[in-house]
């Protein structure tokens, strides 16, 4: 039914096939090799020429502070993978081996929410609930403790991040979960598997792909993201993606911003290849 | 049994916990919205539509409202068109290269807001279509096409894969065929597609902020706002900023659930 | 007898590497009601949706009314397909389902509703006119599937399994059905099924394929009595299959020695050389079977291992010293004479005439 590919032409088919590829060229892809040639152009008098040189690219790699940046993004992205990843578990199992079909269905709905709300609300109204005279200590206040800096530290840095990604790694934990063949957990327990050891033998193997997927997709976000630890993290450590604000917008030195993302998108594909390499290594093994 | 049940309880609270630190910034930006304090905190002080009085008498928000839903409906419509067009090629077509094809749609949401707005910025600069709003229209829909894509392509999943020949088998045309059966099944995906895409749109801010040039979007300004201070106004604009895409993403699932019991009932 | 109406010239068809068809050389008449059967994957589909112009034949010519058919788009023949998932459209009414082909042709709106209607009507479901596809019953959906391709008046219908999603009671109802239309409209009808039951109750010839060929056209009654091939025997089953060596010849008969013993059959005009290997068939209903032994030629002493009730048939499956198997059909009323239990031991015996020497090994 589908190939009438032997035919010439089928303008048909191109007229599907075609509009993206066209949009996508010039609006994506032409975008994207632009900056990678961009990292190698001049900058004189504020003005960017075309050029080929590598010296954005050693002045930057060659500067303490960018390295500083980097290793701290890495540290900060790792910790925020690891945070959510182990914050979401506990609530991913419940909702996949312990809810019901239509709770979870609504608590994925839930979860889409936060989505396609405004990120930056969301942080500003937590910089307002952890600032110190906020909504946190003046409860923790009743109790006779603090108060507490959260803002500028961090921990703020990173509940930005949890605002960010929790949502995305329950969501995907679950679905990864729910779709465990539940006879073999059952199978597990009847030979006598402790629950927990069930989890550590039985679930986590099974939801490997899944699990390293949800863990690539957090830290992508986390690496990325410039507003939680601009707004809540107080920059005193820049991190990669406050690198490139500050670099483009206020010292026009667009070429060494290009610099900064594309050691970025190097560091995500290094990453993300590593990790799809992980899920799926031992399945090939398998079979 | 007991152990059990326990545990069931200990974990119901853990996944209430993570609801509520998921929605705890949503809704108490929205009771900060309607609150005096200009630092907000617990006691709360008076209800007070100060901050909504502000921004409503604020000829920037209503500019920057105005471009938001320009540029929303008019990266909905690209967006989902892309969308649809790439959703049918992948469902009907087998074809060499397909999987660059397809990567080339859904590659961009896994890149870095702040890279494609570096990306995007210096590009439109130099093809000299920098600082339009057509700018973040296009943008946008680089960045929302593959959601459209998404829910169009799992719609046409659920179509009897004879349902197109035999549309053709009773003496429609191919084009024919696209406008009286592919287009009427797809219809509640389009929809969803439509308002999902609107919805991402509407509340993005890096891309937004770095190709907008003046013509700013509400996202943009909340972010100007923030950087300078606390500001409540911020609340208020966001609550409104939510309501809209909370809108936008209700009505997507409208479609999405309509056209999944249509599915469980055929 | 009538003018083919459809020709199949050599026509071949491959996908990559896969033959789904080796080569058909067939002719469908005018009028007559073609059933096309075999097991899945002996490319009866594909063969179909060639006549429909869903597939193009890699090899050969298909021809319409003496028109090369090779080229013509699916949309520009007139060959209506009854589909196996039925294919109705989910988001049409009834009505606007059977109305598609007809606005597909152009054809305006009034006389659409009302050929619409007529043939909902014809098939007893004019009151479901209005309804939503998903709220109608498994049958109601078929009788509006074949409203929807009978509605365009075609000279050939073309169905692929139609009635396999339905329940067994719905089938034999709508098989009625289908064979008082095929009558009534005088129209080809082409039916693939892998349903010998359906087929052979419906055809007037039937298409035996397996593996991309065609193993046997013939009446339902040459293919079930005198099976060309060892293929088509065992697909059809209820026989009753002996190979051995020919040890004997005679003008019209022929003595072939298998392990169950020593027969004879008529020639048939199927060459035959003594001291070669040869098959022949007995259908299970025409075995009689005996306490004593029979006199005659052929007969061979088996012991009953099962019985199968169907309505008032029943089958006997035996087996004889060597291990062969037998089956024997007949009324339940007649085996009631005798008193049999599993283990028994009795004779089978049938009339030369009954026995059918099969082409090639």
């Amino acid at each position: 039914m589908s190939s009438k590919s032997g035919r010439s032409i089928n303008i048909y088919a191109l007229t599907w096939r075609l509009p993206i590829i066209f949009w996508q060229f010039i609006f994506f892809v032409g975008p994207v090799l632009f900056m990678v040639a961009m990292s190698f152009f001049l900058v004189k008098n504020y003005r960017m020429t075309e050029a080929f040189e590598f010296v954005n690219w050693s002045k930057m790699l060659s500067r303490g502070y960018f390295w500083d940046s980097y290793w701290y993004t890495v540290f900060i992205a790792s910790v925020s993978t690891t945070c959510a990843m182990c914050l979401a578990f506990p609530a991913a199992f419940a909702l996949a081996f312990r809810a019901s079909e239509s709770t979870r269905r609504w608590a994925i709905f839930l979860l889409i929410i936060p989505f396609f709300t405004s990120y930056l609300v969301r942080t500003f109204s937590w910089f307002v609930i952890l600032s110190e005279s906020g909504v946190v200590n003046a409860i923790l206040g009743y109790i006779g403790l603090g108060p507490y800096t959260m803002l500028n530290t961090n921990f703020g840095t990173l509940v930005g991040y949890m605002t960010l990604t929790l949502p995305l790694v329950v969501i995907l934990q679950t679905v990864t979960m729910a779709n465990i063949d539940k006879t073999l957990v059952e199978a597990a327990r009847n030979l006598g598997c402790r629950p927990l050891a069930t989890i550590w033998q039985v679930i986590l193997p099974l939801s490997k792909t899944g699990l390293i997927i949800a863990a690539i997709f957090c830290f992508i976000l986390s690496f990325g993201d410039f507003v939680a630890p601009f707004y809540l993290g107080g920059s005193q450590e820049p991190t990669l993606p406050i690198l490139i604000l500050d670099t483009t917008k206020s010292g026009q030195q667009w070429p060494r911003a290009a610099v900064v993302a594309i050691m970025m998108m190097l560091t995500l594909f290094a990453i993300a290849f590593t990790g799809i390499a992980l899920a799926y290594r031992k399945r090939k093994g398998a079979k | 049994m007991k152990a059990n049940r326990t545990l069931n309880v200990i974990l119901g609270i853990y996944v209430a916990l993570i609801f509520v630190f998921v929605f705890a910034p949503i809704i108490f930006s929205m009771i900060f919205s309607f609150n005096s304090q200009r630092f907000p905190t617990i006691p709360l002080g008076e209800f007070s539509t100060e901050w909504y009085a502000k921004i409503l008498a604020d000829p920037d928000v209503w500019e920057a409202a105005l471009n938001s839903l320009i540029v929303s409906t008019s990266t909905a419509v690209i967006a989902t068109f892309l969308g649809f067009c790439t959703a049918y090629s992948d469902y009907r077509y087998n074809f060499r290269f397909k999987g660059p094809y397809l990567a080339l749609i859904l590659l961009p949401p896994t890149i870095p807001l702040i890279i494609m707005a570096l990306a995007m910025l210096a590009w439109f600069s130099k093809i000299g279509m920098s600082g339009q709003l057509y700018s973040i229209v296009i943008a946008h829909s680089v960045l929302t096409a593959p959601f459209a894509m998404a829910v169009i392509r799992l719609r046409l999943n659920q179509m009897d894969p004879d349902l197109e020949a035999a549309a053709w088998n009773l003496g429609g045309s191919e084009w024919a065929t696209m406008r009286h059966v592919i287009i009427p099944f797809c219809k509640p995906a389009i929809f969803s597609g439509l308002f999902l895409t609107a919805a991402v749109s509407f509340d993005e801010f890096a891309v937004s902020w770095f190709v907008s040039g003046l013509n700013k979007t509400l996202p943009v300004i909340i972010l100007e706002i923030v950087q300078g201070n606390i500001d409540p106004q911020v609340n208020a604009i966001g609550t409104f900023v939510f309501l809209i895409s909370m809108t936008l993403v209700v009505l997507a699932q409208v479609f999405f659930a309509s056209r999944q019991l249509k599915s469980t009932r055929t | 007898m009538s003018a083919p109406l459809v020709i199949f010239d050599k026509v071949q068809k491959t996908f990559g590497d896969f033959v789904a068809v080796k080569e058909l050389d067939f002719e469908i008449r005018e009028g007559e009601f073609l059933a096309i059967m075999g097991p899945s994957g002996c490319g009866k589909t594909t063969t179909l949706r060639m006549l429909a112009g869903l597939e193009a034949p890699s090899v050969g010519e298909i021809r319409l009314n003496g028109e090369i058919m090779n080229d013509v788009a699916p949309h520009e023949r007139d060959t209506p397909l009854v589909w196996q998932s039925l294919a109705l459209f989910p988001f049409l009414t009834a009505r606007e389902n059977v109305e598609f082909g007809l606005k597909m042709r152009g054809v305006d709106k009034a006389e659409r509703k009302e050929r619409a209607l007529k043939w909902l009507g014809k098939m007893g479901i004019l009151e479901f006119a209005d309804r939503d596809i998903s709220t109608l019953s498994g049958g109601q959906k078929q009788r509006v599937a074949l409203a929807r391709s009978l509605v365009m008046e075609p000279q050939i219908l073309l169905l692929d399994e139609p009635l396999s999603a339905l329940d067994a009671h719905l089938v034999i109802r709508m098989q009625a059905v289908l064979t008082d239309l095929q009558r009534e409209l005088g129209i080809t009808f082409v039916y693939v099924t892998h349903s010998q039951s359906e087929a052979f109750a419906m055809a007037d010839r039937v298409v035996i394929m397996g593996n991309g060929e065609i193993a046997q056209i013939g009446s339902p009654k040459d293919i079930y009595r005198a099976p060309a091939n060892q293929f088509v025997a065992e697909f059809v089953g209820r026989n009753n299959i002996l190979s051995g060596t020919v040890t004997k010849l005679t003008d019209d008969t022929a003595r072939i020695t298998t392990p169950s013993g020593e027969f004879t059959v008529p020639t048939n005009d199927v060459l035959l050389i003594e001291g070669h290997t040869a098959s022949f068939v007995i259908s299970a209903d025409l075995v009689h079977i005996s306490i004593d032994k029979p006199v005659g030629d052929n007969a061979a002493k088996c012991k009953l291992i099962s019985e199968e009730f169907v309505g008032s048939m029943v089958t006997l499956f035996l087996e004889d010293a060597q291990g062969h198997e037998f089956k024997v059909q007949m009324q339940e009323r007649e085996l009631s004479k005798f008193d049999l239990n599993s283990g028994d031991e009795i004779w089978l015996s049938w009339d030369t005439s009954s026995a059918h020497v099969l082409n090639e090994g």
